[in-house]
């Protein structure tokens, strides 16, 4: 643990390696006594005419008589509010439509429409009866009738065994 | 993970409610806020009481702390602001011939312009600990001398010194952690016998 404590303070640990040393310093005293000696060691080695006093001592007493602090981690607050932002504008979004639809269905099926449509209904079969008399008219130029209507393009071919028979014996004749 | 990312997570700790966490955070930062406010108020135990006051209000103000700027700089603004308040409240002038920021202050290491007015107790304690920490240094062998004074004082990384040593990374670390070590082990009787005292 202590050698990896050093390698933290030289900041040469990877991420999951530090989360896990740091929750072991919350909870053991004498690592974090370790933690301010090899800080103190770094200090006197790089400017040993300014060491003064340990203040860790008095700043945690201080700290002790402190409101423990708690802040919303930022990132994890971002992610949240951008979440409920997307999630927010889905849900009008999917309000949005539903109403568009409702509204959109309301129109068609209002009574005063079905009753405009059951009212034309006779005219409808009047026109379905002019048109009837159009199609009777015009059927040999109906799609459905193709075989009547090509007729005038085909030649009728019939087939006699006795006028073969007379027409063979005058050919050996 | 950098230097500045393990600040982060310290801070993020704090932030969920681990005081402990800040507690690490003192234990690195004290000395450089403490020479930084020294600057500004050079009565010694002024300046101890205004290095504290300038953690309680870091602490204060973390949860406002969002990562936009490195931990340090954003504890140094406080250390600069809680000392020129000091200066304001006792009616004394802040200087402004020398005017800094922040990362300025974290460069500016002269040693005629960070001298403290320490007391005679403090002055004997911070002796004592330089004293017991460059004896040991010297007593080490030559690999991890090198190793933590390449780490410390040139300030290269784990890479840089093993190349420089021609060694793998994983002895460096090894070097580094044996150096550190061996020079707490003489360290510790003077800090535990100073306990409740002045370190």
């Amino acid at each position: 643990m202590k050698q990896e404590i050093s390698a933290l303070m030289d900041g040469e640990l990877f991420e999951d390696e530090v989360e896990s040393l740091l929750g072991r310093l919350k909870r053991d005293t004498s690592a974090r006594k370790n933690w301010a000696a090899y800080h103190l060691i770094g200090d006197v080695l790089r400017q040993p005419e300014h060491i003064h006093c340990d203040l860790s001592a008095k700043v945690r007493a201080r700290l002790s008589e402190e409101p423990t602090v708690i802040a919303p981690r930022w990132h994890v607050a971002k992610q949240r509010m951008r979440a409920f932002a997307m999630s927010a504008a889905a849900s009008l979004a999917a309000i949005g439509l539903v109403v568009w639809m409702s509204l959109q269905i309301g129109n068609e099926a209002s009574p005063q429409l079905t009753f405009q449509q059951n009212a034309l209904r006779p005219v409808n079969m009047q026109i379905q009866s002019k048109s009837n008399d159009y199609l009777m008219a015009h059927q040999e130029f109906s799609p459905s009738t193709d075989m009547s209507g090509g007729a005038y393009y085909m030649r009728t071919v019939s087939y006699s065994e006795s006028a073969m028979q007379e027409k063979n014996k005058a050919g050996t004749k | 993970m950098s230097d500045k990312e393990v600040d982060q997570q310290l801070v993020e700790r704090v932030q969920r409610g681990d005081k402990h966490a800040f507690d690490l955070l003192v234990s690195k930062y004290q000395r450089k806020l403490g020479r930084l406010i020294s600057r500004f108020v050079k009565d010694s135990a002024e300046a101890e009481d205004v290095t504290q006051e300038a953690f309680i209000k870091a602490y204060r103000a973390l949860p406002g702390f969002r990562g936009e700027s490195a931990f340090y700089t954003w504890l140094y603004r406080i250390g600069i602001n809680t000392a020129k308040n000091h200066l304001l409240s006792t009616k004394r002038r802040a200087p402004t011939s020398t005017q800094f920021d922040a990362e300025e202050a974290e460069a500016f290491e002269e040693a005629g312009l960070l001298r403290e007015v320490s007391t005679p107790e403090n002055e004997l304690m911070s002796k004592q600990v330089v004293g017991v920490v460059q004896a040991s240094l010297q007593q080490l062998p030559e690999d991890l001398r090198s190793a933590l004074t390449l780490r410390e004082i040139e300030g290269l990384s784990y890479e840089e010194i093993a190349s420089v040593m021609n060694c793998p990374v994983g002895t460096v670390r090894s070097r580094i952690f044996r150096a550190r070590e061996a020079v707490a082990e003489n360290l510790r009787p003077l800090l535990e016998t100073s306990k409740g005292k002045r370190w």
